[in-house]
Formats: C-alpha cells, sequence, structure tokens
C-alpha cells in the first residue's frame, strides 16, 4: 500500500515467539524506535505487526533486527515455485542472486535438479508477479506455481505446530507433575496403603521434577532472558520465577534441608511441576483459540477454487486458478467453484453468493451478468469472460480488508496494552514489596506453626522467615500474571470481523468496529440509500395544456444528464413513445438542475432554487407543486426562456427493508436522520413514510459533510450511510462512514463500515455485530482485569492472619489457566452469534414457508 | 558489549547490590539466621535486578 504525498508504505510482519500484551508492547517500541518508522500496530491474536515506514529510511533487514533485538522474530511468506528451463547449478545461483536481491525477499533456494524454488518474502514489499518478472527476465519459465493455497496454510501450519508443541509439553509435564503429585500425598491419609513409599522419597521427586523445569518450562527461561538482555519484561518472567524459585527451594530442602527453608517436608516439587503444567495448560487453550477466531478469514481463503477450466485455443483446458489471464473465458458447470470475477458470457444458470454477499437466495445470471469468483454455480453450466483476477478479484479484497482489520487495534485495546506493558514491571515491584512485609513485619506478627498452604498436604511449620516470605513473594508473581489480558480485545475484533465478513458487513479496522458500537445517531442519504434511486415520471403538468411537449423538452434537457431524475425523465419520456433529439448546448449546475439550448430556445430545467437564482416567477405551478411535493414526490421546474412552462413530478420508491430497518435503529436508540438535496416538503414525505423524524433537506451534495460536521459539534458519535462514491466526503467526515450496496469492488470504497449487498437491514446488523464485539471485549477484560483485582490481594496473604493458609503457587497458576480459559471460552460463544435482525429474518421466512398452503 | 550496555549493566548491578547490601545491614540487629539474611538478600538482589533492567537498559539507550 502506498501512501503517496509522504512516500510512506505499510506492511504487515508476521512475528513469532509472541505470548502476551508486553510481547506487543515491545515490538512495537522496538518498531517504532526505528528512524523512518512513522506507525507500528501489533496484534497479538493474529502474530502480525502492520508498519508505516518510510522505505528511504528504513529496511525490511532494519526492522527484522528491531523484532530480533527484543527477543522475536520476523517470519516471511513463504513460495513454492516450480521453474522451467534451468540447464545447469548456475543458472539456479542466477535466480537465487536475481530474486534474492529484490526489496522485500529474504531466503531464496533455487533447487536445481527438483525444478523448484523456495522464496521468503513480504508480498506487501515486493509482490509475486515481480519475483516472477524477474525469474522470466533471466530466460526461465515460472510453470506453476506449487500448490496455490500454500501461501494461505502456512500461517495455520505454524498455529498447529506450536499447538503441537504445548500439547507435547503438556502431556510431559501433566504425566510427570502428576505423578509428583502422588508422590507428595503419598505420607497422607490412605495413600500409604496403596502408594509406594519410594514415591514421596526426595531425590525421586527431583528427577521427575526436572525433566519439567529443563524441558517445557525451558521456553520460560530462555525468553525471559532473551528480554531482560534487551532491557524487557513479559509474563514469561514471572513464570521463570516463579518456578525458578520453588524448584531452588525444592532442591535446597532435598539435599540440605536443615539450611532453614522448612526441611525435607517442605520441597514444593510439584509446585514447580504443576505451576508449569497448568501455565502450559493456559497456553495450549490460547493456541487453539486464535485458531478458532481466525477460522472466519480461513474459510473466506477456503472459498477460492485451486483450479480453473479455460477455453484456450479453442479447447478446454485444466489451469491452476492463478493462472487465468484476464479476457479469458471460463467455463464453470452445476456445482462448481468460480475460480475468479467477470462477466457472464453464455448460458444461464443460479448462483450462490451467499458466502460472498450473505445473500441466502442464488440469483440468476444470464449473459452480461457479473458474477464473483468464490460463488457456486448451482444448475446450469456457463461461461463467463475473467475481468479481476488475482489479488483485484472480490474475494481477494475481502479477505486482505478483513485481515487488515484484525491487525488494527481498537482505542479500547490501546489503553489495555499499555497498562499490560506496565503491569509485570509493576508486579514485580509488589513482589518485592510483599517479600519486605512478610519479612521484616508479617512474619514475626502472624506466622504459626500450624500454618499450610491451601490444597497441599504441607504443614509449613519448620519454614523461617526467608522461606515464608519467598512462597507469598512468588505467589504474588504468579498469580498476576495478565496473560488473559493480551487476547481479550483482538481475540473478540477477530471473531468480530469475522462474523460481519460472514454477512457481507466488512468492518475496515477495529476502531470503525468499535466506533460503530458506540453510534448516537446515523444520517441516511435518501436517494440510493433509502430509496431504490431509481425514480420514475409520476406527473406531468403543463401551462399551455401540452403535457407532452414539455416532457419531450425535459427530456432533450435531461439527455445528457447522469442525475437520477434525468434518466428517469428520458425513460418516461421513451416509454411515451416520445423521440428525444440532442440538445444544442448543455449545462449541468450541481444541486439545481441542467440549462440547455433546444433548438434557439433556452431551457432550464431544475428545482425551486434553480429558479429563485433565475429569476423565474412560479406563481402559476406553485400550487401544484406543492401538493406533488407533499405527496413526497420530487417537482422539476421547466422554463422556456425566461418563463416557467411546465412541470414534471418524479416520485423514488422506497427499498423493501427502509421502514424496517427505520424502525429497528430507533428500537436500538439510535438518532435517525435523512439528508437530501430535494426540498423540505419531499424530503419530509419521505421521511414520514419512512418512519425518520429529523430531516435536513436542500443539502447539496458538497455541504453533506458539513451537515455531518455540524452533527458532531453537538457531541454526538454520528455514523453516515451512503453510496461510497457520491457520498465520500460526508462518509469520510463521519465517525464510521457505512457504504452500501458497494457490490464486490470493496478497496475502492471510501467508508470504514462496507456493505456489500443493497440492503439497509446490514446497517443494522452491522450496528449489532459491533455492539455485540464491544461487549464481548469488555466483559473479557473484566474477566482479566477482575480475577487479577481480586486474585493478588489473595496471593499477598490478606487471609493468612485469620486462617493461617496461602495460596501455593500451584493454586496461582491454576486459577490464571481459569482466567485464560474463561477469556477464551467466552470469545468462543462469538462463533454462535447471529446478529438479532437476521434471527429474526430467518425465522421471518421459515414461518413465511410454513405458512404457504400445501398442495 | 557496547558501551550504553556496559554503562546500564553497571547502574543496575550497582543499584541492586546496593539494596541487597541494604537488606543484610536490616538483618544485622536482629534474630534472623543467615539463611534468612542472605537468601533474603540475593532474593532482593534478584527481584531487583528485574526490576531495574527494563527501566534502566532504555533510560540509557535514549541518552
Amino acid at each position: 500500500m502506498d501512501n503517496g504525498a509522504k512516500n510512506l508504505k505499510t506492511i504487515s510482519l508476521h512475528i513469532s515467539g509472541m505470548m502476551c500484551a508486553a510481547c506487543v508492547a515491545h515490538n512495537e517500541e522496538a518498531l517504532s524506535s526505528l528512524p523512518g518508522v512513522t506507525k507500528a500496530v501489533v496484534n497479538l491474536a493474529t502474530g502480525k505487526a502492520r508498519v508505516e515506514y518510510d522505505p528511504d529510511k528504513v529496511t525490511l533487514e532494519d526492522m527484522k533486527k528491531a523484532v530480533s533485538d527484543v527477543g522475536y522474530e520476523v517470519v516471511l511468506d513463504n513460495m513454492q515455485l516450480k521453474i522451467g528451463g534451468m540447464s545447469c547449478q548456475a543458472c539456479a545461483s542466477n535466480i537465487e542472486t536475481a530474486v534474492g536481491s529484490l526489496p522485500g525477499v529474504g531466503k531464496v533456494v533455487v533447487n536445481f535438479a527438483a525444478g523448484s524454488a523456495g522464496i521468503d518474502y513480504v508480498p506487501d514489499i515486493t509482490s509475486l508477479d515481480e519475483i516472477r518478472n524477474t525469474i522470466h527476465e533471466l530466460g526461465y519459465d515460472v510453470i506453476e506455481r506449487v500448490e496455490g493455497q500454500e501461501a494461505l496454510d502456512r500461517e495455520r501450519d505454524a498455529r498447529q505446530k506450536e499447538i503441537r508443541r504445548q500439547l507435547i509439553n503438556l502431556i510431559i509435564s501433566g504425566t510427570l507433575g502428576t505423578i509428583v503429585m502422588i508422590g507428595m500425598l503419598q505420607p497422607y491419609w490412605i495413600f500409604p496403603a496403596f502408594i509406594p513409599g519410594w514415591l514421596n522419597n526426595k531425590v525421586v521427586l527431583f528427577f521427575l521434577t526436572t525433566p519439567i523445569v529443563f524441558g517445557p518450562a525451558r521456553q520460560f527461561f530462555i525468553n525471559s532472558w532473551n528480554g531482560l538482555r534487551h532491557g524487557v519484561t513479559d509474563m514469561n518472567l514471572l513464570y521463570a520465577t516463579g518456578i525458578g524459585a520453588a524448584y531452588g527451594i525444592a532442591i535446597i530442602n532435598t539435599f540440605w534441608p536443615d539450611a532453614g527453608f522448612g526441611g525435607k517436608d517442605a520441597t514444593f516439587y510439584e509446585a514447580a511441576a504443576l505451576l508449569t503444567a497448568f501455565i502450559i495448560l493456559g497456553r495450549y487453550l490460547e493456541a487453539v483459540t486464535r485458531g478458532r477466531t481466525s477460522e472466519a478469514i480461513r474459510r473466506l481463503m477456503k472459498l477460492q477454487p485451486r483450479r480453473a477450466r479455460v477455453i484456450r485455443d479453442d479447447r478446454e483446458v485444466e489451469i491452476s486458478a492463478e493462472d487465468v489471464q484476464l479476457g479469458e473465458i471460463i467455463v464453470v458447470r452445476p456445482g462448481e467453484a468460480l475460480p475468479v470475477d467477470g462477466v457472464v458470457t453464455e448460458g444461464n444458470s443460479s448462483v450462490d453468493q451467499s458466502m460472498i454477499t450473505g445473500e441466502s437466495i442464488p440469483l440468476e445470471k444470464g449473459a452480461g451478468d457479473e458474477v464473483i469468483g468464490g460463488t457456486i454455480n448451482k444448475t446450469g453450466a456457463f461461461k463467463f469472460r475473467a475481468t479481476r483476477i488475482g489479488k483485484d478479484t472480490a474475494l481477494s479484497q475481502i479477505i486482505k480488508l478483513v485481515e487488515d482489520a484484525q491487525t488494527t487495534k481498537a482505542p479500547i485495546q490501546k489503553i489495555a496494552d499499555k497498562v499490560a506493558g506496565r503491569f509485570i514491571l509493576g508486579v514485580h515491584i509488589l513482589s518485592l514489596i510483599t517479600f519486605l512485609f512478610w519479612f521484616f513485619i508479617g512474619f514475626s506478627l502472624w506466622f504459626t506453626p500450624q500454618s499450610r498452604m491451601m490444597l497441599t498436604p504441607y504443614s509449613l511449620s519448620l519454614v523461617g522467615a526467608f522461606g515464608f516470605s519467598l512462597l507469598v513473594s512468588v505467589t504474588v508473581l504468579v498469580i498476576s500474571c495478565p496473560c488473559a489480558l493480551g487476547l481479550a480485545t483482538p481475540s473478540a475484533i477477530m471473531a468480530g470481523t469475522g462474523k460481519g465478513a460472514e454477512y457481507g458487513i466488512l468492518f475496515k479496522g477495529a476502531d470503525a468496529m468499535e466506533t460503530t458500537a458506540r453510534l448516537q445517531a446515523i444520517i441516511f442519504d435518501k436517494t440510493g440509500t433509502l430509496t431504490k434511486g431509481e425514480p420514475s415520471v409520476t406527473d406531468v403538468i403543463a401551462l399551455d395544456g401540452n403535457d407532452k411537449e414539455v416532457l419531450h423538452v425535459a427530456a432533450v434537457a435531461e439527455k445528457n444528464s447522469e442525475h437520477p431524475l434525468g434518466t428517469a425523465i428520458l425513460s418516461g419520456a421513451r416509454e411515451r413513445g416520445i423521440e428525444v433529439e440532442d440538445a444544442d448546448d448543455f449545462e449541468a449546475i450541481p444541486g439545481q438542475g441542467v440549462s440547455v439550448v433546444v433548438g434557439g430556445r433556452k431551457l432550464l430545467l431544475g428545482n425551486r432554487r434553480l429558479m429563485l437564482e433565475q429569476n423565474i416567477a412560479l406563481e402559476k405551478l406553485l400550487p401544484e407543486a406543492e401538493r406533488l411535493e407533499y405527496e413526497g414526490k420530487t417537482v422539476m421546474f421547466l422554463a422556456s426562456d425566461g418563463a416557467a412552462s411546465g412541470l414534471v413530478a418524479v416520485a423514488d420508491t422506497l427499498k423493501k427493508t427502509s421502514v424496517q430497518a427505520i424502525e429497528e435503529l430507533h428500537r436500538m436508540g439510535i438518532e435517525v436522520i435523512m439528508i437530501t438535496g430535494d426540498n423540505r416538503r419531499t424530503a419530509e414525505a419521505i421521511a414520514r413514510q419512512v418512519g425518520i423524524d429529523r430531516v435536513l433537506s436542500e443539502v447539496l451534495p458538497e455541504d453533506k459533510a458539513e451537515e455531518v460536521r455540524k452533527l458532531q459539534s453537538e457531541g454526538k458519535i454520528v455514523a453516515m450511510v451512503g453510496d461510497g462514491i457520491n457520498d465520500a466526503p460526508a462518509l469520510a467526515q463521519a465517525d464510521a462512514g457505512i457504504a452500501i450496496g458497494s457490490g464486490t469492488d470493496v478497496a475502492k470504497e471510501t467508508g470504514n463500515v462496507i456493505l456489500v449487498k443493497d440492503d439497509l437491514l446490514d446497517v443494522v446488523a452491522g450496528i449489532q455485530v459491533a455492539r455485540a464485539t464491544l461487549r464481548k471485549i469488555k466483559e473479557n477484560l473484566v474477566w482479566a482485569f477482575g480475577y487479577n483485582t481480586l486474585a493478588i490481594p489473595f496471593g499477598m496473604g490478606v487471609l493468612y492472619p485469620f486462617v493461617a493458609q496461602l495460596v501455593s503457587p500451584e493454586l496461582a497458576a491454576l486459577l490464571m489457566a481459569t482466567s485464560s480459559l474463561s477469556v477464551t471460552l467466552n470469545t468462543l460463544r462469538m462463533r454462535g452469534y447471529i446478529p438479532p435482525v437476521k434471527r429474526r429474518r430467518q425465522t421471518d421466512s421459515v414461518s413465511g414457508l410454513e405458512s404457504l398452503p400445501s398442495a | 558489549m557496547k558501551n550504553s550496555d556496559l554503562i546500564s549493566a553497571l547502574i543496575y548491578t550497582g543499584i541492586s547490590l546496593l539494596a541487597a547490601g541494604l537488606f543484610i545491614v536490616a538483618t544485622l540487629s536482629t534474630q534472623y539466621s543467615n539463611v534468612d539474611r542472605f537468601g533474603g538478600a540475593t532474593w532482593v538482589f534478584i527481584l531487583c535486578m528485574i526490576i531495574l533492567m527494563p527501566v534502566i537498559i532504555p533510560a540509557v539507550k535514549k541518552r
């Protein structure tokens, strides 16, 4: 993406190794501190960084180094190509050198024997086409991209690898941890009867726990050391200090039992083992959830067929969908998915577009109709000409839009990240204060030899001031970990944007979603938004009684106009069999009408403002005009050589769902306003029909943005709903610009919420999805922060003076894993969410079917 | 090791040692055992290092 004037570019980088919100803050700081980087936003849930930078000042290598300096790694996209025409190893070297020198390309490995190349690259810097062209220029053929879906599947593979890794760690730490726990319990209650005594031997427990600390728990020590070396702290440090301290005490009490750390009976091996197991359980669940929340985008990706059948040399040839060229004719059979976008040239069929537009009923397609790649041909076979391929197809644009949205941050998340980033440092300070308090004050005041740790067999009778204070201090570290915080917002945003895409509602960013959720007022453009935008002539009145001539002259005047009202008059004249010749001179007067010269006569056709400005007397036409306007019709006055001669009334009809949509919005407590260039009376008539109580009429197109600004100055959060091209300034001015009925060319739209379908109920559904997402974020934050707020005092030992029991580190870890689990499960509930307005519609259509008379 | 890294290391290690030293001094006049005294000082040193490293390193780098 090129940001033009400033020569800034934006790239998306995969970063591996991030575990928590603090990692996000470190990477953002590292990237932002580079000279030439103007903005860096990192998303934990997607594992991606979105960097806006000046390519003259900073390179990909600089970014990779900055990320690796703080302990993480930039992972480039990998692409596999089959290369033809290589005759020796030197050819492979040539390709490696040439492609490797392209900006944005990392490792290039060309295998001469296999005739293939593996290339690590950043698609935002160097595209696949540029790489292909470079290889072509060297004289080699790029025959076929091996498994086109491979790049798309890479992310899933990496995630599955992480899930597998954490699962192995979980199995090791869980199994050994359980054995250690059983061993620790051996002397108690009825256990001596069936647990062998040797399992409680401290040396045996040492040998069972050590593989956990140096195996599954190793990642925490390595990651926290990497971070500390570069002056940053993350969740790993909390775990490492917790596990390290528990393991350290256990070793001392095993091999030097008289050292004063609680003696042989307080070895805490199970604390180190189960602490590791519970933390890894949390990580495993997070890894699984991250995959689930991004399912929507993967589902979109899966829609892209891999093969296409094209006509080449008068024959049907099956090729990779990525090799389809613009203008090629593609053959589609019933049940097949369309590989690219195009226009039907031959045949008829019904096409299921629900996966792209959310429209549940298949649409009939015939010659001249547009079809969308990724949709399913239902009944007949047809041929179509490819009009958009590769990255330009609707599906690719939607995927890009949703992906981009998922890498942005909602304002609420920025605050959460900032808090999480500072939290870890705060926790260590709190841990130090807790240690000093219990060491110097608490221990001597409240310690009793009957002290125990909750849900453990230990008596703390032999523990000294240091051992006791250290235990409390370690528990604070473990219990305070805000792991759930890192996932609270991004996972909900991912689920929400994915859910929106399911219904053809595309949010351009997390901020757009948050703003949409908080909307207080919504402005609808009238023509083409609330109404069909295809008005037709309803009345013609001539002062001299010759209605046909008035319509004829009006049609001539409007022949070159592109305004919908002009088109209606022209169609009206043609429908009545009137021949419409060309005008001699034509001038459009924006927001007012047209001025033309026909057969030497100067004609004006337009609204009241035009007539007033041209000093045309309208008295004789006004009573009729007012009656028509009261009925909601738009009246166009006709003046010939400076005198009024008649009028043409044109009426636009409401869209099917307009009334219901406005009703729903009112029910949701949103103020609804209509904006139009029509006069007040016409506007109010339409508003009455649709149920809108506030109307902004006679607003020129260029003044719409100003009206939005006025509403914003009343302190309201305002959305503007209109078409993305004519209403672009107003959409841009609004807090949320909702572009409706954009069809498939979503990338060109100005709005920050894009509705693929031309259905006003999608505006309602969009707000409902956004509100549900924001609600989910707030719930998640309450789960994440609430847990910490409640758990920290217990971890610090506030209950100890009353019950003589401490929260054990492993219980703290279990609570922490529960917190992560509650956040992830809460987000997953979003998967089954259906916006109420859509649910009602589904119910209506089902009951409609049921009520059909039986044959 | 870069100059800034060395300066940072000297500062955070120095302050942490000082904190651990103060801890030992604070335990001298009372009934604490050597394990309490030196174990506690070690833990204070570790926590101080962890707290100070992310504060001192970027501050020195910025200067």
